[in-house]
């Protein structure tokens, strides 16, 4: 053992070439030795939850610099590259995602592009977000503006995803969390979003509720043009379900009397109250135009066209003020049509026997009211009776068989005094008329069958 | 250290070689050697260098080296003392023999 210390006095020749061993190697194992520590650290962080990390190398000091989404997420982090073999230091740079307070989350959608933005809890949830908005928006762009931040609510994830459903059910919009208070603005984008949205809600996760939901639903449109030349009229838009469009659309038939009804209604629910009650006048006020359309938006009806005569333009307003349910408005925009050039006596009848043909006066039955559905009917005959200014005209009433023939006598007397009333009270002469009951002594066809009982229950027009 | 075993293993086994090739000479050289007092200060400077590595006061780089270098120079001494017994023991023996 002793020689050791003496013989160790000669080896210091070996340490030169050693020192060009050591230079050789440190010059060549740096980099790689690098590399593969930052491989090794990188995979060491494989199952930890971090955001921008960043991994350093210098000889064997690790820098590692990164957000972590907790304080153990943090120190597990440090820990677990420390433990990486050949690893000598880790200076640790690593700190926590900064706490949001309010946690505020948003999907704003607009007609181009839904942003999502505001907070996210982790990065997964952040994918899983977008990826569920670019599932519900197919082709639609979808912009992150998502940052990460600590401090969401429970079950944030879950909620956030059944508001991404939602968001494409909007035309335009805004849906916000802000801790577990849910606020939406914006327009549906069918009729029923707004309703099926606010069912959405009632699955939230427990501990968020609603704060404000001001979806707005689009207007509840209905609308009807009656066209003259093509004697049609056209039905457009929406009504709240099929007994309503049955009832319109029979309606429509009744008081569009030689009109083809186009029916392209589709049922859908949001209609405001009282639909039905402020339609079917207005159709009613409609079929007394000659030309012209109906437009109803929500709780509003606008009318236009032109009527046949003067007077009829005020009975119209006057009636719709009268059958429009109350909070509805109603807007009517109604110019009179030009006379009609005068026709001799004999043009006169013929006019008014295929007028007739095609639609009768209709009363209540057993009385002498007439029926509203038949207001057209009698602007048309009105307006015929103004052309031939010199006929006297003989209105006459006649009765099926059914019933004592008294009664029957009476009631074609005064349906025909009726009709005459309603002549007068447009404007013509009283002298003109003259009303007539032939009770039912003057069948067109026969009383054994209903079909034919309903066609001599009529009023005729003959010009003297 | 494990990991610098394996990773330069072949830059070690050099040292150990050389160190071998050193203490085989070593033993049979004429040449001066190192005075005692040049040598405590080497020895002194080997143990300042070793404690400078053990409390990982140099960073980075510089570190590295430093590790590689000692570990190298180690294995060197351990090569070099292996080296000059077996000769030793080589020249015994021969001598006997005589």
């Amino acid at each position: 053992m002793h020689g050791i210390f003496r013989w160790s006095g000669k080896w210091w020749p070996g340490t030169v070439p050693l020192v060009v061993f050591w230079a050789i190697a440190a010059w060549t194992s740096t980099a790689p030795l690098e590399s593969d520590l930052a491989a090794r650290s990188t995979a060491a962080l494989k199952d930890t939850v971090l955001d921008k990390t960043r991994i350093e190398v210098a000889g064997r000091d690790v820098t590692l610099a990164a957000d972590a989404f907790s304080e153990d997420g943090r120190r597990s982090a440090v820990a677990s590259v420390e433990t990486v073999p050949g690893v000598r230091l880790v200076n640790d740079e690593t700190r926590l995602v900064p706490e949001a307070k309010p946690f505020v989350w948003s999907a704003e959608r607009d007609v181009a592009r839904v942003t999502l933005g505001g907070s996210s809890p982790l990065p997964a949830s952040k994918g899983k977000l977008l990826e569920a908005a670019r599932a519900a928006l197919g082709g639609v762009e979808v912009v992150d503006q998502m940052n990460l931040a600590r401090g969401a609510p429970p079950r944030f994830d879950n909620a956030a995803l059944l508001l991404l459903d939602q968001i494409g059910k909007l035309k335009d919009g805004k849906i916000t969390i802000s801790d577990t208070n849910i606020s939406l603005s914006g327009m549906a984008h069918d009729l029923g979003g707004r309703e099926a949205i606010a069912a959405a809600l009632k699955n939230l996760p427990e501990g968020f509720s609603v704060a404000a939901n001001e979806i707005k639903a689009p207007p509840y449109v209905f609308q009807a043009y009656k066209d003259p030349v093509a004697s049609t009229v056209t039905l457009t838009g929406y009504v709240p379900d099929n007994n309503v469009h049955a009832a319109i659309a029979a309606a429509a038939g009744r008081k569009f009397f030689s009109e083809k009804v186009v029916d392209n209604l589709k049922a859908s629910v949001g209609a405001p109250s009282g639909f039905a009650g402020a339609v079917v006048p207005a159709l009613g006020a409609l079929s007394r135009l000659s030309t012209g359309t109906l437009v109803v938006a929500d709780r509003e009806a606008k009318l236009s066209g032109d009527a046949l005569y003067d007077a009829a333009v005020a009975q119209i307003r006057a009636s719709l003020a009268k059958d429009f349910p109350p909070s509805w408005q109603v807007k009517a925009d109604i110019s009179v049509k030009p006379a009609a050039a005068p026709v001799d006596p004999t043009v006169c009848q013929q006019l008014f026997s295929d007028l007739l043909a095609k639609g009768k006066i209709r009363f209540e039955s057993g009385r002498a009211s007439i029926d509203p559905d038949s207001a057209g009917l009698l602007d048309r005959l009105i307006e015929i009776a103004m052309r031939c200014p010199t006929a006297d005209i003989e209105i006459a009433g006649h009765t099926d068989s059914d019933g004592e023939d008294a009664f029957n006598q009476a009631l074609s007397e005064k349906r025909a005094q009726a009709v005459a009333d309603y002549l007068v009270k447009a404007g013509l002469p009283a002298n003109r008329f003259t009303a007539t009951g032939y009770g039912s002594s003057q069948p067109v066809a026969s009383n054994d069958t209903d079909e034919g009982k309903a066609q001599n229950r009529r009023i005729d027009f003959l010009v003297r | 250290m494990a990991y610098l075993v394996t990773f330069h293993w072949g830059w070690l086994l050099a040292s150990g070689l050389l160190g071998l090739a050193m203490g085989w000479v070593a033993v049979v050289h004429r040449g001066r050697g190192v005075s005692k007092r040049t040598s405590r200060w080497l020895a002194a400077l080997a143990a300042a260098l070793v404690a400078a590595a053990l409390a990982r006061v140099i960073p980075g780089r510089p570190g590295y080296w430093l590790d590689l270098g000692l570990v190298m120079f180690a294995i060197y001494l351990f090569g070099c003392a292996a080296g000059s017994w077996l000769r030793d023991w080589v020249l015994a023996r021969n001598a006997k023999a005589a």
